[in-house]
């Protein structure tokens, strides 16, 4: 019977986050959460069929994923608020939903992200009237804590899997703890999922050279961060035997984030200014790989991200100015798998040989 | 130094909003300068080599008009403009043109010069134009001066604009809005062979983005809430203004546009009571598909009105 009265909201998948925020939502704000299916190309395909033309990839993966959402059942619909076009998301997606028919209730954070704290508020009293506060700050910095340890372990994950002895050993205890971050309802279970998985990797037996070759993902906030939207690049580049680093997570980037200015510092050789959403971190994480002798830099964006387009002459000057090879990944609604596997293999052959030549 | 200009300024982006502020400013403050010529086939093939792949059309013929600027002053003038307020942003491009331009030109020996309006550090653009007589060595004084000099007759002039806009508004014969920013519309290679098409074929060219910019700004929620970006909502603004005394309206747009590709979206989808034509610009250089676009979109109008 309560099932039935409650709020059956939905946001639309976006790499593993969906667990933290399902815990928020269900713990803090006393809603049903409507978890979609993972994406795939039939989600991509839906979004990519009802979007303009040249918008970046991931609206059309998010709308397609809304989709999926009211499918599944959904009444109430989120989207994040953001710095670039993410910000104008909301709008368009509500518009394209109503145009297709869909009847629900649309919670565009843009409208909300005024500054004012009063207007936060007044966000969540809409989402479920009878919220009491306390509680809602209980659940938000219970799951904070989910997306750290998230993203600690997911760091772990891609920089040890490729050199286990026991093959997919280290993915079974990833999976197994991303499993139990979902049905996590407490913070013992989430502790308790925490705590297993890191007893699972001291467990597996891995073989790794003194010299391992290593490589740092920067890029889009979506696409270098999405497993299914970058088709498993960190996994297939981690499997040919290299230590994958991805700074980029939301642990960094919004947790814990030094701010634009004092990161800014650092690249002022390369940039006067704050080029647009995240550039001053990706600059900086750039460089960062660079100084610290990584073998290789892979750029992740999607089709038709302006930030992201804009810093690529920099990163040129990065990768000529401290002769570190850079890869520049796009993708779109197009995007093989097998195009990505060659120019992965060949970036691993060319950074491999590399290393044994200046060594 | 030999008979060189101070100051280059590349005709492209945002040099069609502050045209007359940027003249008159140099002139008062007595800083000579250059403008790169009106675009031309080679400024965009120019541009294209230089510029990342994906990058917009409008960033290409920008960086075209740096590359021409390069050796022939001692400053080139790039700003980076972030935001005037509180949802009045630009598209994140504005904020990395200057530093585009600096690591696109780096091994050129040029110097460059540049200012930043930045709300969220508080930075307006009175404040921009001081530093940058502060940069040529001028005394706040007279750059305090000659920006409110400039300030007034860029006024002028826009509010004359206007008024030109409007007196076409009740003009008899066929009348089509263009939604575009200035860079677009106002360029020599890509938006002036749109304008004479129409002058050509005697339909009157109506500017969405020439209105009174603060009133326009305010009414473009009635379109598009959330839309953040100030050039998109001064165009909303004036196609909510000039739609009903229009025929037709043309979305003209560079690609891939970020902004326009969703504003123009939302355009599309809550537009129905006029014909409407979705333009997106690539930089080919035939004007034979884009003038049976246009043809066969005046021939519909006509058709409508039953003058066909």
């Amino acid at each position: 019977m309560e099932l039935q009265t409650k709020r059956r909201v939905a946001f639309p998948r976006y790499a593993e986050y969906n667990c933290a925020i399902k815990y928020f939502l269900e713990n803090g704000l006393d809603v049903r959460y409507i978890l979609q299916p993972p994406l795939t190309q039939r989600t991509l395909e839906i979004g990519a069929k009802h979007s303009p033309d040249f918008v970046c990839t991931p609206f059309k993966t998010t709308l397609g994923s809304q989709i999926e959402a009211l499918e599944a059942g959904a009444d109430t619909l989120i989207m994040t608020f953001g710095a670039c076009r993410l910000g104008y998301y909301g709008e368009l997606q509500e518009q394209i939903l109503r145009d297709l028919g869909y009847d629900f209730e649309m919670i565009n954070l843009t409208e909300y992200s005024t500054g004012r704290k009063k207007d936060y508020l007044r966000c969540i009293k809409r989402l479920n009237p009878k919220v009491k506060y306390a509680k809602v700050a209980l659940a938000a910095a219970e799951a904070l804590r989910m997306v750290e340890y998230l993203d600690e372990i997911t760091c772990l994950y891609y920089k040890n899997c490729g050199f286990e002895m026991e093959k997919g050993a280290y993915r079974k205890a990833y999976s197994r703890f991303i499993s139990a971050l979902y049905s996590a309802s407490s913070k013992p279970e989430i502790e308790m999922a925490y705590h297993n998985v890191q007893e699972a990797f001291d467990k597996i037996q891995t073989e790794k050279p003194a010299e391992p070759l290593r490589v740092g993902i920067i890029g889009e906030f979506y696409t270098a961060m999405d497993a299914f939207s970058n088709l498993e690049t960190e996994r297939k580049l981690a499997e040919m035997g290299v230590e994958v680093h991805r700074w980029m997570n939301i642990s960094h980037r919004l947790l814990h984030y030094p701010g634009d200015n004092n990161l800014g510092v650092k690249v002022r050789d390369f940039c006067t200014y704050d080029m647009g959403p995240n550039s001053t971190a990706n600059i900086w994480s750039a460089k960062d790989y660079a100084e610290r002798g990584f073998d290789g830099i892979i750029h992740i964006k999607s089709a038709n991200c302006t930030p992201e387009i804009d810093i690529m002459p920099v990163l040129q000057n990065i990768s000529r100015d401290y002769k570190i090879p850079v890869l520049y990944l796009t993708f779109d609604a197009q995007t093989s798998d097998v195009g990505l596997m060659t120019r992965l293999e060949a970036f691993y052959d060319m950074i491999a040989m590399r290393k044994k030549v200046i060594r | 130094m030999e008979n060189r200009a101070v100051i280059g300024i590349p005709r492209g982006m945002l040099y069609y909003r502050y045209e007359t502020l940027w003249q008159v400013f140099f002139r008062e403050i007595g800083v000579d300068f250059i403008i790169s010529e009106p675009t031309r086939q080679d400024t965009a093939e120019r541009g294209s080599a230089l510029a990342v792949d994906e990058a917009c059309l409008s960033l290409k013929l920008f960086l075209g008009h740096v590359d021409a600027l390069v050796g022939k002053c001692e400053y080139i003038l790039i700003p980076r403009i972030n935001s005037y307020g509180r949802n009045q942003e630009l598209c994140p491009r504005f904020s990395a043109l200057y530093d585009i331009a600096i690591n696109t030109f780096r091994d050129k020996g040029q110097k460059f010069l540049t200012f930043s309006i930045d709300s969220h550090k508080n930075e307006t653009e009175q404040d921009a134009f001081l530093c940058l007589g502060q940069a040529l060595g001028v005394l706040p004084r007279k750059a305090k001066k000659g920006y409110e000099t400039a300030r007034k007759e860029d006024q002028r002039l826009w509010k004359s604009k206007i008024q030109a806009q409007n007196a076409l508004c009740s003009t008899d014969g066929l009348k089509i809005l263009i939604a575009a920013h200035s860079y677009v519309i106002e360029d020599a290679y890509i938006g002036t062979p749109i304008l004479e098409f129409l002058q050509r074929n005697h339909a009157a060219a109506i500017r969405a983005d020439i209105v009174d910019r603060e009133n326009a700004c305010k009414h473009s929620p009635e379109l598009s809430p959330t839309c953040k970006w100030e050039l998109s909502r001064e165009i909303l603004g004036g196609v909510l203004q000039r739609k009903d005394k229009v025929d037709g309206i043309i979305l003209l747009s560079t690609f891939p546009c970020g902004p326009d590709a969703m504003v123009n979206d939302i355009l599309l989808r809550k537009l129905h009571d006029k014909p409407v034509l979705n333009l997106v610009l690539d930089g080919q250089s035939g004007t034979a598909g884009l003038e049976t676009r246009l043809e066969s979109f005046l021939d519909i109008i006509r058709f409508k009105k039953g003058l066909l």
